[in-house]
């Protein structure tokens, strides 16, 4: 849709407390007929690194990080991960989980650059 | 609408969102106006604080009716109309 507005979130940490409201948010804005990218780069990568999202927990919150992921999901949100933090972390980024796409600085620019809503946790 | 009238209301779903926490009800009450037809109202109840701030102005955002709400014992009363 031509005026759907779209909400990007930088996801740079795999703190408890940086992870979950990426979900919250973005699963709020899609909630609210917001279309939603988030990317993922430094220890933000952990997040969607297959097994991984099952050890961050934040008691207290109405999902899981699994069950955000899925609702985020299913809701038709982009997850992109950022390639140059590959190095970084010492991964060769072929353990994601289903669906994960890969991009780079040029590709956050021009998303940011579209979006309505840039958020950033990390 | 006022308390009187709310209470008249038939709610063609209600969701009991009692045990979930902010963005829980809000989900909830998205994935429950898609499955009443338009004009028919829903009903959600729920023990987070920010819901009966939070759901008026999502309702207005995506075009629904907020109705209002009742206070309940230790939760609220959520009154949204599908309306599109």
């Amino acid at each position: 849709m031509e005026n759907t507005k779209k909400m990007l979130v930088f996801c740079g940490s795999d703190d408890a407390h940086k992870s979950f409201p990426p979900f919250m948010l973005g699963c709020g804005a899609q909630a609210m007929d917001m279309e939603l990218t988030l990317f993922f780069t430094l220890s933000g990568l952990n997040i969607i690194r297959r097994g991984y999202a099952e050890r961050i927990q934040l008691p207290g919150a109405p999902k899981t990080l699994p069950e955000f992921l899925k609702i985020a999901k299913e809701n038709g949100a982009s997850f992109i991960a950022c390639s140059a933090a590959f190095p970084i972390l010492g991964i060769k980024g072929d353990d994601f989980i289903e669906g994960v796409e890969y991009g780079g600085v040029a590709e956050f620019v021009s998303l940011a650059e579209e979006a309505d809503v840039v958020l950033t946790f990390c | 609408m006022s308390s009187i009238e709310l209470r008249a209301v038939q709610a063609a779903k209600v969701v009991d969102a009692r045990g979930s926490a902010c963005p829980g009800p809000l989900l909830e009450a998205k994935k429950a106006i898609g499955s009443v037809p338009v004009g028919q109202t829903i009903e959600v109840w729920s023990g987070d604080a920010s819901t009966k701030n939070d759901l008026p102005k999502w309702a207005a955002k995506v075009g629904h009716e907020f109705l209002g709400f009742l206070a309940g014992e230790g939760y609220d009363r959520i009154f949204i109309t599908r309306r599109k």
